[in-house]
Order: C-alpha cells, then structure tokens, then sequence
C-alpha cells in the first residue's frame, strides 16, 4: 500500500512522462514562391544585389553576405543540371524513425546556369563508391501531378523533396570543380 | 566601471502570427538599431542575443538568425536562452571589460508555431511540476488567488490594470491589443482560470527587438541624447512556487536596491508584467507611487512576444528619455514562472 514500501521492494520508482510538442508554421513567402515553381518543374534562386552576388536556392529575400533585404523581383530560374562539388557517405544507425538500410550518400550540387548551390540531395541508381566530386548530375523530376509540398520545410534548406525525386549522373566526363570556387561555396 | 549608453534602438510591430522568418524579422529591428545609431554593422565589437529554441521547435534554431548580422568574415557573438534583456545584460558586462565600444543586442521570439501552454510547463521541475502540466496561466492564476487570499488586490484591481494598458497601447503602433475598455464590462466576462480572466492574460505574439549599447566616449561622440544606463542588476527567486510568497517579488526588490532605484525618483516604469496581477506585485515591490507613469506603452498586456518582451520595455523606456524628454525612467523585465527572475534597468538622459 505504502510508496515507501514499493520503494524498498522494487527499487527506484520509474515515472514515464512522455512529451509531445506540436508545431505548425507558415512557409515564409520566399519558400511559397519557390515551393510553387518545384510544382511547375522549376528550380527557382535568389541573386544578391549586393557586392557578392551570390545566387541563394532557395531565396529567402535577404543576403546574409551583404546583409541586405532582396525582394521577388531578384528571384532567378536556376538549371536542372549541376555538379557534385561535396558529398558525405551516411552509415545508417537504427534509431526509431531511421529508414535507411545501406550506406547512402548526400551531395551538394553546384547547378548549372546562373548558379546556386543544393545541399543534402540523393543520387539515384549509383554505388555509393562511385559518387566523386566532379561528378554531372541532372534532375529526376517527380512525374507532374505527383508532385507536392508535402516534405518542403519552412524553412525550406534545400528542400527538393515532393518535387525532385533526386539526381541522375550523366555519363558526361567530370568537371575541374576549382572553376566553380566562389560561386557559392 | 565603464559608462554605458544606448544609442539605437528597434523593433517591429507584434502580431499573434508572422510570415516572415525570424532572420528576417531581425534583420529589421537591427538595421533600424543600427541607423539610429549612426554606425556601420562592421564597428560593432560584440553581438549578443536572446530566444528559446523551444518556441520555434528546432535545436539551434537561433543560430539562422545569425544571418540577419552578418557573421562573414567572423565576428564575436553570444546568445543567451533568455529575454533580450538579459542578452544586454551580458552585453553591458562585454563594455565593461574596456576593450571594445560597440555592442549590438536583439532578441526575436515567434509563439506562434508552437502551443504555448504546452511548451510552457517544461521550464517547471521536471519531477514535480512539469508532469501536470502546469501552465503559466493556472500558475498565474495561483499566484492572483494568493493577492486575492491576502488582502492586498481586488479583481476590480486586476481590471482597472487592464483597462489603463490597453488604453495606453493605443498610441503605441507596435501594440497588438489595444483599446478603451470599461472596468465592469470586463468583470462581467467569464473566468479562463478563476480568477483570471481573458483580459488578465497576455496575447500570444511574435515579435522581435534590437539596442546598440556603447561605451562612454563613444556614446557621446555618436549620440545628441544618449540614454545612460545607470543602474542594471537581476536577482532569481526560489524556483518552486510553493516555496515562496507569490504575492511579493523579493528579487525585483533586491534588483531594484542594486540598480539603485531609491537614489532619485523615476517618472515612467516599463514593467514586464504579462498577466495583471503581476503589475501590482511589481508595483509594491518597486515601492512605486501614484507620481510614477505605468507602461506608456501599454506593457506585456498589450504585445506579449516571449523572450522580447523585456528587451522592449527596455526600448519603450529608452524612448521616454530620448524621444519625450525624460530625465529618469526605469525597465523591468522578468523570467521564469510567476515572476521568478526580475532585472531592473535605470534609464537617464545626459
């Protein structure tokens, strides 16, 4: 009956107290605008109008170089091919939630064109050991129709996810990744 | 000790939901802190700032904010997870050392994502307190119950303090509730948590605010009216609320005796006082009179942006002094739950 008696017998007393916190909040208008073009099968990017110039994918209406709002109207289409200029070999512990296997990589992809640079992306059909840097990669967009906003966070860091199933090499030779230094990494 | 001046200062309307990012609320309220001030963001020594991750729902979430001041090439930077207030405190501390002269302090905090009586309850110990789920209303509503038990304060009292804040935050653009409201009409209204009701409680805001700090010469140099902060000092209650006396704030008192309160009168008091009650604890324990103008502002009734709050008191106080002329005025801010932690700031003109 008494706690100090079940205190003695058992040992410590456990108490569980889970906690669940829910959060909801709205894409800030930059990710809207760039959510909206994944939709249409575009990659949207933001170019500094200050002295750095740099192109941001996705925007997020200011310049943390130059520190400086920039607005929609600095908003620029961003190509559907690029080069893998980083990449991390992730071994998948089995925590709860984890649902990744086998070894498997992320890369950062410097895109062709004005610029811009996505982080954190999957190479498909590719042997981790053959992921480089140098290598071409191009866009496997999510068939019109099936694509969503339901993975882009509001913060949006380089969230391709409902929109691009991921990246395909090419086959083209590797590219001299040093002409790309300062373009954003 | 090093003099001690602000000479900027920002912030943005609260609202109960922005759309915009944190980043790029601060980055507002910095830029106008550091135009008022007349300095380029390459001049400040040290940046210090004020959040709880736990707001935004995402570890670190602080550190995007970082953007908004340009942190390439390096720069010296802190934060503390507490009001921006207590993020100036450290500031002010950093000129103390004599080696730099410019200080840039903001603080950003957006309840709007989040549920804040769910979050709230995980400040409490975790053994006894938090697994009730005790929230700051219900822990707000204890400590009204105890004036109310007292002696000390009626719940026409607690209205009266609701009625003249709301009426003061008309004029103030960055209020979120605002207005003219009659004492019996809000008696009439339905208790949230006996014996509080809606208009006893603080809105849910998202808000953020900024101060440039410098040191004696070159607060001169920069400012024609630098606010001088002549006294700063927090003190920390027991946490357990069933261990002290909730009617009385004995670290707001201690604060205040540091920051040297008694020296010469105040002519406005900012405090941070997000549920009604707690404006006539605050009220007794500064030793405050009728002489003494209440939140111009409209106070924490009126725009309640967690983790801003206090710095903003700081701001609204700041501009009695630089913008109306004020001699003497003091900010108050306050942590924790049910008035545990309190700093007290004395403002004055040159």
């Amino acid at each position: 009956m008494s706690a100090a008696k079940d205190t003695r017998d058992d040992g410590p007393r456990i108490m569980p107290f889970p906690v669940a916190l829910h959060y909801e909040m709205p894409a800030a208008p930059a990710i809207t605008r760039y959510g909206e073009a994944l939709i249409d099968g575009r990659i949207i990017g933001q170019r500094c109008t200050g002295d750095c110039g740099l192109v941001y994918v996705p925007p997020r209406d200011y310049c943390p170089i130059d520190v400086i709002e920039l607005t929609a109207a600095d908003d620029v289409e961003l190509g559907d091919h690029g080069t893998i200029v980083n990449f991390t070999v992730v071994t998948p512990v089995q925590y709860p939630g984890q649902e990744e296997t086998e070894p498997f990589a992320r890369v950062s992809i410097a895109l062709d064109g004005p610029g811009g640079m996505l982080q954190l992306q999957d190479v498909l059909d590719t042997p981790v050991s053959e992921v480089r840097v140098g290598m071409r990669v191009a866009a496997v967009w999510r068939p019109e129709g099936e694509r969503n906003l339901d993975e882009l966070a509001a913060g949006g860091w380089s969230s391709t996810g409902g929109g691009i199933e991921g990246w395909m090499p090419t086959g083209e030779p590797d590219l001299d990744v040093s002409r790309l230094a300062g373009k954003g990494f | 000790m090093v003099d001690v001046a602000i000479v900027g200062y920002g912030q943005v309307p609260s609202v109960r939901c922005t759309e915009i990012t944190e980043t790029q609320m601060v980055l507002d309220v910095t830029q106008q802190a550091l135009r008022m001030a007349g300095v380029d963001r390459h001049d400040i020594g040290f940046t210090v700032s004020g959040s709880c991750d736990y707001l935004a729902g995402q570890a670190f979430a602080f550190v995007q904010t970082i953007e908004a001041i340009g942190a390439w090439p390096p720069i010296s930077e802190s934060h503390v997870e507490m009001d921006g207030a207590w993020a100036m405190y450290e500031g002010w501390t950093r000129l103390q050392e004599g080696d730099v002269d410019l200080v840039l302090v903001y603080c950003h905090g957006r309840s709007s994502p989040g549920t804040p009586w769910q979050v709230w309850p995980l400040q409490l110990d975790p053994y006894h307190l938090a697994p009730l789920g005790l929230d700051p209303w219900s822990l707000a509503a204890l400590q009204a119950r105890a004036l109310l038990d007292a002696g000390v304060a009626s719940e026409r009292d607690f209205a009266e303090v609701v009625a003249r804040n709301r009426a003061n935050a008309v004029d103030n653009e960055y209020a979120q509730v605002s207005g003219k409201f009659d004492v019996d009409a809000l008696l009439a209204e339905p208790y949230v948590r006996n014996p509080l009701r809606r208009h006893d409680l603080p809105p849910i805001s998202d808000g953020a605010a900024a101060v440039v700090l410098a040191s004696r010469d070159r607060a001169a140099a920069l400012a024609e009216r630098p606010v001088w902060i002549t006294g700063i000092d927090h003190r920390i209650d027991i946490h357990q609320p069933g261990m002290r006396d909730l009617t009385r704030s004995e670290s707001t008192t201690r604060a205040a005796q540091a920051a040297g309160l008694a020296d010469r009168p105040v002519q406005v008091a900012e405090l941070s006082a997000p549920f009604s009650p707690q404006e006539v604890i605050l009220r007794d324990a500064l030793a405050l009179d009728g002489s003494v103008e209440i939140n111009p502002s409209g106070g924490a009734l009126a725009a309640n942006p967690v983790m801003v709050t206090g710095l903003v008191r700081v701001v609204e106080a700041a501009r009695q002094v630089r913008e109306r002329g004020r001699d003497r005025v003091l900010a108050h801010a306050t942590a924790g739950q049910a008035l545990q932690q309190n700093l007290v700031c004395i403002l004055e003109g040159p």
